[in-house]
């Protein structure tokens, strides 16, 4: 094995080894802070390895590296393997996912110090799996070890949602994300089961005919639906901020549901066979994109907008590999992860001093916390696309990507998004940190270092992280130009600036967004939701309700009935047995008089 | 008509007497006596055919004599304990294994 | 040669044996004995496990004995991979289960006679080489299970509905001595089949020997085959609770006391559907391959339809009860995939079923022990009180949903691909979909049962498993995980012999009307 894939071995095993000790070991995951310090170390052991892999690949065309072994036989033949592949994607993806994940459990050390021991070392042995997870399904060689990546993080995802499990609005959030999501990985299962019996191989880059590729690369999107929170399956986001904060970073914003994406870059191959699927991916993420951000204006929990944000974003990510750009997705996918994550944090940071989600209790924060509102406002203009910030370098190549596609609507679609992503960003930003003192926020004070440093360390690559658009392109084998002076980073940036100026107008004034009750009607408890609550509860339970019926008492009813007829047979056959010896007497003459009779007539 | 078809219609004129006491009489000793006659209708056949026919038939007789007796007492013991449960002999009263 | 498995089959008679001369006040020595009899049985099944030639494959480690001459009878036990496998589910299984009878109150030297005797014949049917002797075996595990949900089980009340509820009359649904009694005659019927079959087979062969190898490779007509076939998937299949003869599993397992359950769930219904590949389809290979789709149908509508049902249910047990129909359809489609892939997770999915369900009922004995209560809604907040009940609960639902890391994963991901191989592809969406609704039904489970506010009033001083408790799912909950990341030691035993059998079976099958 060469020193690389040690390194990546590394990153995977050692987060699992700090799960594996925590479940093991149930004294040190119940005292706490030790099983803080042991996920703590499996996840610097994997942000290092991960690291050195990383300037290792960055910057120049190195070959892909892989190592497998065979994890199913068929027909003494592997029929699936386990492994390693190191190239430029995986190595961004795993450096990015490690950093942030690393500094969410440092944010978490004092941000959980409240809970008590053994629910602070579940929550830490909780990141530890997610971590492995997500690294497998990041390394994965082939299609089948990503899935099984995929659904572990779903599994850590659905127990960090559920962490807080006495809620009950928790505890049906976490269901519902795992139900959402599983419902769309059956399109996953599909894909992978259609591809190995039509192709027999669970490979990335699998050779196969349109037909085939749009068939497996639409059940694959299905997932990604799920997975990436996109329209309609994207409900399960926003329920699932009932986590803590950090995990909202972390998964719900940063890494696990860019998965989905993830996923697209990895099977590119695929789908650059598959025009009507990356045609349905277009029309998808755009329209989540839009639909996201309108929503993201009126929510009042600060936390339902970076989610409903996240989903927008999201949504971009998918419109740029629908418009068969794969980099630019990717590209937005890492800046994101940094910003995203910075303004949950930041988030994280001012709910722990305010005590609640609200907007309304806070404000004016701005004074109080000083480091906290300066991170969330640099997080805040990377989102808008500011020039210079990170996330003006990805979210110009996403929307230059999708120039022409789909009749030009795509692109006015996500450059309205652009202009409402600056409008609700402008408008947590007046409401929390600036403007009056709220009640709530007055004994607001910054929290200690813990909270403070991965601030500070993940707003650098907020900022800058944009700069390296070129490094990364090369080192994953793409194109990379920036194209300032063309119509889209100037229009771009025109309505960003513009919706950082309108909520000024609006909301500094302390006014509401217009058209709110337009909007709010449009909002997931309306219809997107209920529709999904009624699917289940009429049609599947409602079916469940008749089977369940028809198997009770029709089904066993029949056989029950071959045992009431029996029974009933049984008392009617023994009424013969009168116990009088005059009526076997009659019943004797009466049979030699029959035997008599049929003797007689032969 | 022959001495022996007489016998033979004595044998059967006895049996159905039997049969019919058999079939319409509730006392236990009447049915007693009923099967007594049905089983003394066998013995004259036996009887009859023996001295018809020859073979060894008469000595069946004296066997169906023997448990006769035998039955006849554990018969009436029954009718006793019969007596005793109910203060009657009708057969028809003991019942209680129909239900 | 070796006694191995004569041994393994063996240890736990013995161990009856002694418990009949041991008297009842010993409570301690009873259980000891016991366990110390599924101990060498699950030892030995893992030195049968280490001794296997894998690279040869086949039947090894077999030992001989005449039983009668004049039929062909011979005690022949021998083991192939499929076995091998299946030794490992029923040692793990019983020794949890005899760990989870720890704390039986009423006649408890009776109990553990009869639950040993049963899994000796479990053990049995899994090495036997000899038709005879299989079928012997088969009902000496079949009929204890009538006493041991008729003495030591639970009732509950159930109201007749629907057009047939003038049959409730007839005698007290949901009661033990009707579960134990339906259980009992449902799957005798399906023996009277079986024997029916198997005299046939006999018959044909020569009337000379009832060894299973000499049986393979006598070539029985078509029209044999074409009758016999459907008696002994069906007969067999009643056990593994093949749809519509699956309603007697409800109420057997809801009715059984703890242990029962999982052996009955975890094992018992494995024999069924061992019998229907392992018999059925070996030895009427050409009927098999004629008929697989509408095995294949049956099993569809038993993954999907046992699924919905589990999913309508209010009392735990029964849900883990439909749950085992829906998963044993998924075994009964691996098996008509009539291909590797299919029959790899078929028997994959035995074994992982065996070891979930098993974990999922000694898990339902613990809170029922606790909470005196099987409805659902009564209960929740559970993981306040009983944390590590509640995370091992989850794990067996996670196997359950198919989760990857868990066995359940493997073996189900096994089978849909042999069914998406087959002609009849579209097997598989009914199958995914099952898993989907798995989890639907599973989830909701540990939400109602474990998360919400902390339980207050009777459930508020609940205890979490304590001292021997810890045994059955420590271990099952390790055999998921272990087998679900390294299915490989597994399957290297079940794959050579399925290859072997599956060399016999037509790929082109005909059809019913050519």
């Amino acid at each position: 094995m060469s020193p690389l894939l040690t390194l990546a071995a590394v990153a995977v095993f050692a987060p699992a080894a700090a799960a594996l000790l925590l479940v093991l070991v149930p004294p040190l995951r119940k005292q706490g802070m030790p099983a803080a310090i042991v996920t703590l170390l499996g996840s610097v052991a994997a942000v290092v390895s991960a690291g050195r892999i990383l300037l290792d690949r960055l910057g120049a065309g190195h070959a892909a590296e892989s190592i497998v072994t065979p994890w199913i036989i068929v027909a003494n033949k592997p029929l699936a393997e386990l492994g390693l592949l190191v190239d430029g994607t995986s190595a961004t993806m795993l450096f990015v996912v490690c950093l942030v994940a690393l500094m969410v459990q440092v944010f978490s050390l004092s941000y959980m110090s409240e809970e008590p021991p053994a629910a602070y070392g579940r929550y830490f042995a909780l990141h530890a799996l997610f971590l492995f997870s997500m690294n497998v399904l990041v390394v994965a060689p082939n299609l089948l070890q990503a899935f099984a990546g995929w659904e572990l993080v779903g599994l850590a995802s659905y127990l960090l949602i559920g962490f807080y499990f006495h809620k009950p609005s928790a505890a049906k959030a976490a269901v519902k994300a795992f139900w959402m999501t599983k419902l769309a990985d059956m399109g996953f299962l599909f894909g992978l089961l259609w591809l190995f019996v039509q192709a027999d191989t669970f490979r990335w880059d699998v050779p196969v005919s349109h037909e085939l590729a749009n068939v497996v690369a639409l059940m694959l999107f299905i997932a990604v639906v799920g997975k990436s929170a996109q329209f309609p399956l994207h409900i399960w986001l926003p329920d699932a901020m009932e986590g803590p904060t950090p995990v909202s970073a972390l998964l719900h914003a940063a890494t696990m549901v860019a998965a989905g994406v993830f996923l697209v870059v990895r099977a590119d191959p695929l789908f650059a066979l598959a025009p009507f699927a990356r045609d349905v991916m277009l029309w998808v993420g755009a329209i989540t994109a839009s639909f996201a951000a309108l929503l993201a204006l009126v929510q009042t929990d600060i936390k339902k907008v970076l989610a409903y944000s996240t989903a927008s974003q999201l949504g971009y990510m998918v419109t740029a590999l629908g418009a068969g750009n794969a980099f630019a997705g990717f590209f937005h996918l890492g800046t994101h992860a940094f910003f995203k994550a910075l303004l949950f944090l930041a988030a994280g940071s001012v709910i722990h001093a305010v005590h609640s989600n609200e907007l309304a209790d806070m404000g004016g924060l701005r004074k109080k916390m000083p480091l906290t509102a300066t991170a969330f406002t640099i997080g805040a203009l990377s989102l808008a696309g500011f020039p210079g910030f990170a996330g003006f370098f990805s979210k110009d190549l996403v929307l230059h990507s999708v120039e022409g596609k789909g009749g030009w609507i795509p692109w006015v679609l996500l450059m309205a998004s652009a202009f409402l992503t600056a409008f609700y960003m402008g408008r947590v930003l007046i409401k929390a940190f600036l403007g009056a003192e709220s009640s709530k926020a007055h004994h607001a004070h910054e929290s200690g270092p813990a909270m403070a440093a991965p601030l500070v360390i993940l707003a650098v690559p907020a900022l800058g992280s944009g700069f390296l658009g070129a490094w990364l392109a090369s080192s994953t084998g793409h194109e990379y130009e920036l194209h300032f002076a063309s119509m889209t980073p100037i229009t771009a940036t025109v309505l960003g600036l513009a919706g950082l100026g309108a909520s000024w107008v609006v909301f500094g004034s302390g006014g509401t967004a217009p058209f709110a009750d337009v909007i709010a009607r449009l909002d997931r408890e309306s219809w997107v939701d209920r529709s999904w609550e009624l699917g289940y509860r009429r049609v599947m339970l409602g079916a469940a309700a008749v089977l369940g019926w028809f198997d009770r008492y029709i089904v066993d009813g029949v056989m029950n009935l071959f045992g009431w007829a029996a029974i009933e047979g049984g008392q009617k056959a023994r009424t013969l047995q009168t116990g009088l010896v005059r009526d076997y007497a009659w019943a004797l003459v009466a049979g030699a008089a029959v035997l008599a009779l049929v003797g007689g007539l032969k | 008509m022959s001495s022996l078809s007489q016998f033979v219609l004595l044998a059967g004129v006895l049996f159905s007497i039997g049969l019919y006491g058999l079939m319409t009489r509730t006392h236990a000793i009447a049915m007693l006596l009923s099967i007594e006659l049905m089983a003394n209708a066998a013995n004259v056949l036996f009887v009859v055919f023996a001295k018809a026919f020859g073979g060894a038939g008469q000595i069946f007789v004296l066997f169906a004599l023997a448990i006769t007796v035998a039955e006849v007492a554990v018969g009436l013991a029954l009718v006793m304990l019969l007596y005793r449960r109910y203060d009657d002999t009708l057969l028809d009263l003991a019942n209680e294994a129909r239900e | 040669m070796s006694m191995l498995l004569s041994t393994i089959v063996a240890a736990p008679a013995i161990a009856a044996a002694i418990l009949l001369a041991l008297p009842a006040s010993q409570r301690l020595a009873i259980r000891v004995v016991s366990l110390v009899g599924a101990i060498i049985s699950l030892a030995g099944s893992v030195q049968v496990a280490r001794l296997y030639d894998r690279g040869v494959g086949g039947l090894q480690l077999g030992e001989d004995y005449t039983l009668v001459p004049s039929l062909g009878i011979h005690l022949n036990l021998a083991v192939d991979g499929w076995g091998v496998a299946l030794l490992l589910l029923t040692g793990i299984i019983i020794v949890t289960g005899v760990l989870a009878s720890w704390t039986v109150a009423r006649r408890d030297k009776d109990f553990f006679v009869l639950l040993l005797v049963l899994v000796a014949g479990v053990f049995g049917v899994f090495v036997s080489q000899d038709l005879f002797v299989f079928f012997l075996f088969y009902e000496i595990a079949v009929l204890p299970m009538y006493l041991l949900i008729g003495i030591w089980g639970s009732s509950h009340k159930v109201e007749g509905q629907g057009p047939f509820r003038f049959a409730w009359r007839a005698f007290q649904v949901g009661g033990k001595e009707y579960a134990a009694m339906k259980l009992t005659l449902m799957l005798l019927v399906g023996s009277a089949a079986i024997l029916v079959a198997i005299l046939a087979l006999w018959n044909e062969a020569g009337g000379t020997t009832f060894d299973l190898t000499a049986l393979q490779s006598h070539h029985f007509s078509r029209q044999t085959q074409m009758w016999t076939f459907p008696l002994l998937w069906l007969g067999f299949g009643t056990l593994a609770g093949v749809f519509p003869f699956h309603t007697w599993s409800p109420d057997g397992h809801a009715s059984a006391p703890t242990a029962v359950s999982m052996l009955h769930a975890g094992v018992l219904m494995k024999l069924g559907a061992f019998g229907v590949m392992r018999i059925g389809m070996v030895l009427a290979p050409d009927a098999a391959a004629t008929w697989a789709p509408i095995v294949g149908g049956v099993a569809v509508i038993n993954v999907l339809y046992g699924a919905m049902c589990a999913a309508n249910q209010t009392d735990l047990k029964y849900i883990i009860a439909y749950s085992s129909v829906s998963h044993m359809g998924v075994v009964m489609l691996g098996a008509a995939t009539l291909n590797p892939t299919g029959w790899n997770g078929a028997v994959y999915q035995m074994f992982a079923h065996g070891i979930m369900t098993g974990l999922f009922f000694a898990l339902v004995g613990l809170v029922y022990e606790r909470a005196h209560t099987r409805a659902i809604a009564k209960m929740g907040g559970f993981s306040h009180v009983m944390p590590a009940v509640g995370a091992f609960f989850t794990l067996a639902c996670l196997s359950s949903l198919g989760l990857p890391g868990t066995a359940g994963f493997v073996a189900e991901f096994l089978v849909f691909l042999g069914a998406a191989k087959t002609q009849h592809a579209w097997w598989a969406i009914p199958g995914v979909l099952g898993a989907f609704v798995t989890a639907v039904y599973v989830l909701r489970a540990v939400k109602t049962i474990f998360w919400g506010p902390k339980p207050s009033g009777e459930f508020a001083h609940l205890t979490d498993a304590q001292r021997t408790e810890w045994f059955a799912p420590v271990m099952l909950g390790a055999a998921l995980v272990v087998f679900g990341f390294w299915p490989r030691f597994l399957l290297d035993f079940i794959d050579g012999t399925s290859a072997t059998f599956l060399n016999r079976i037509p790929q082109v099958a005909e059809v019913f009307f050519p």
